[in-house]
């Protein structure tokens, strides 16, 4: 009973400062004042009617689709050589895609920094999607060849055995089975961009700041209130992203 | 059924098998444009830091030397080393209470955690470290908690390492609890009941049953947070001390201050020999693919 009231209190402290965004959104002061001396909405307002804050949201989900059909690109295929082949240098291949998990990503940020800035792509979208997608691969690689691990070969076997080629048993048999598996892989890619810092820190320049460079550099230059309301629109997104997939698996569960 | 598994297991690798001495081609077309990308997009990119490390302004070693020897920048190191050290230690014993209860209990009180854990984990550092910048600035909760019992202004709390030691803390404890949970729900309740019914107490059913098969995960969730650690930015910068400076905190000051390239990329390459090192033990042990796993 002991470990868990302990659990309970751990828990409290995860959870506590995420909250605490909440509040501070609606709070009428300047500074960062806890708790609030007046509650108004002013903040909101500015976040949706300026361009100060909204063109690095906007920046951050267009690198982040962009980094994300990359990795895809790259990663579907790869997965299938990786899984269902045998072939020399595997493990090679292996060491090489996980490369970008293993490397600090300060180090990967002064890498690109420097070689960006060589190809005249600092600043870009370009650069930091490439960047972004890079460093996603690994991630996306884990989880698409665990799903292709498990994939039962036998139903391609029967849709062959039925009649069907290669190319409709691939994208009427295996694709559907294998969708959900790819959809987690794209959005483990989409959200190591979106909230990826440090790459962008070094590379976004101001052509293509992303969200949480703003946010560091808001942080850092100028303690600007509207933070509280971008962090409170990202906990309350995440929020419903986690309730919505803790509930559909407890549904799954109570079903079975 | 085991002859079954055996050859259902079989078949497709058989297959592979056949597959393979076809078109040896096939699976080399497949993965060459991902291993292409990441030759010249990311291993070229570090390469040429490992190389401005020993030629930036001249060809020399200068830099390492100083990195060892200048005692400002051999203590950023240590300090890095200890900081981890014991950010690693809390996110131990912080989490593994957390991911026991999850992985033992069901009900609501799982479902909770559960909830919790997943919902820090996908929060984003920068919301987290500006909630501990609230938390613990001069107009935060914790400063008027010490007014409203009277005990005046409390000690200086922002931008120090225990700022930055706590904010760490925070925002790798979910990966610690998940490194965790990820072994600790695999292993059979019957054990325990089978220790039970053999006569061990709770206690000693533990320690010597649970504790020792949940070992794998100790070792993940501790490599997994130190090494994040070692290169962490973003809070340390923010939450934390120039006079307790970490290591990405140099190469940033290095490269933003200082314009120094051959210098900041020496460090990097320090840093990344480090966690280079460690890896490449646990692989030896483990397999790194478990690590992520």
């Amino acid at each position: 009973m002991l470990v868990v009231v302990v659990a309970l209190v751990v828990a409290l402290f995860l959870v506590a400062p995420i909250l605490i965004v909440v509040p501070m959104s609606f709070s009428t002061a300047i500074s960062f004042q806890f708790p609030p001396p007046g509650y108004w909405l002013g903040y909101y307002v500015r976040y949706f009617t300026g361009t100060e804050w909204l063109e690095p949201t906007l920046n951050s989900v267009v690198i982040a689709l962009g980094a994300t059909g990359l990795t895809m690109a790259l990663v579907v295929p790869a997965s299938f050589g990786y899984v269902r082949f045998r072939f020399r240098g595997k493990s090679f291949v292996n060491l090489l895609i996980m490369a970008p998990l293993v490397v600090p990503h300060v180090v990967s940020a002064l890498a690109y920094y420097g070689f960006l800035a060589r190809l005249r792509l600092n600043g870009t979208h370009l650069g930091v999607i490439v960047a972004h997608g890079v460093l996603a691969v690994p991630l996306a690689f884990l989880v698409i060849t665990a799903t292709l691990k498990g994939f039962d070969r036998n139903l391609e076997r029967a849709a062959m055995s039925s009649g069907a080629g290669p190319l409709a048993t691939f994208f009427h048999v295996t694709l559907p089975v294998l969708r959900p598996g790819m959809l987690v892989g794209a959005l483990f890619a989409f959200l190591s961009s979106f909230n990826e810092a440090v790459v962008a820190l070094f590379i976004a320049g101001r052509g293509a700041a992303t969200l949480p460079k703003k946010m560091y550099e808001s942080i850092r230059l100028e303690s600007d209130p509207v933070i509280a309301v971008v962090s409170t629109l990202l906990v309350t997104t995440v929020a419903i992203g986690v309730l919505v997939s803790v509930l559909a698996r407890g549904r799954e569960s109570g079903a079975a | 059924m085991a002859g079954g598994v055996t050859a259902t297991a079989a078949l497709p690798r058989a297959a592979a098998r056949r597959r393979a001495r076809r078109g040896a081609a096939t699976p080399w077309l497949l993965v060459a444009p991902s291993c292409l990308v990441l030759i010249v997009l990311f291993l070229t990119p570090i390469g040429y830091v490992l190389l401005l490390s020993v030629t930036d302004p001249n060809v020399s070693l200068g830099h390492y030397v100083r990195i060892v020897t200048v005692p400002l920048y051999s203590r950023v190191m240590v300090n890095t080393f200890l900081t981890s050290l014991i950010v690693t230690g809390l996110c131990l014993v912080l989490g593994f209470p957390v991911a026991y209860v999850m992985a033992r209990r069901r009900g609501w009180i799982t479902t909770l955690l559960v909830t919790i854990v997943a919902m820090s984990f996908w929060t984003g550092f920068l919301v987290r470290t500006y909630a501990w910048l609230v938390i613990l600035g001069n107009k935060g909760p914790v400063a008027a908690a010490y007014a409203a019992l009277g005990l005046g202004s409390p000690p200086r709390l922002l931008f120090t390492s225990f700022s930055s030691t706590l904010g760490m803390t925070h925002i790798l404890l979910p990966y610690m609890i998940l490194a965790l949970y990820a072994v600790m729900k695999k292993i059979d309740p019957s054990y325990l009941k089978a220790a039970a019914s053999l006569g061990a107490r709770p206690g000693a059913a533990f320690r010597s049953v649970f504790l020792p098969l949940s070992l794998p995960g100790v070792v993940n969730g501790c490599l997994l947070v130190f090494v994040v650690c070692l290169g962490f930015f973003v809070t340390p910068v923010l939450l934390g001390t120039p006079r307790d400076m970490m290591i990405s905190q140099l190469i940033n000051q290095q490269i933003e201050e200082l314009l120094a390239w051959g210098f900041a990329s020496a460090v990097a390459v320090v840093l990344l020999a480090a966690t280079g090192i460690l890896l490449t033990i646990y692989n030896r042990f483990a397999g790194l693919d478990r690590l992520w796993g």
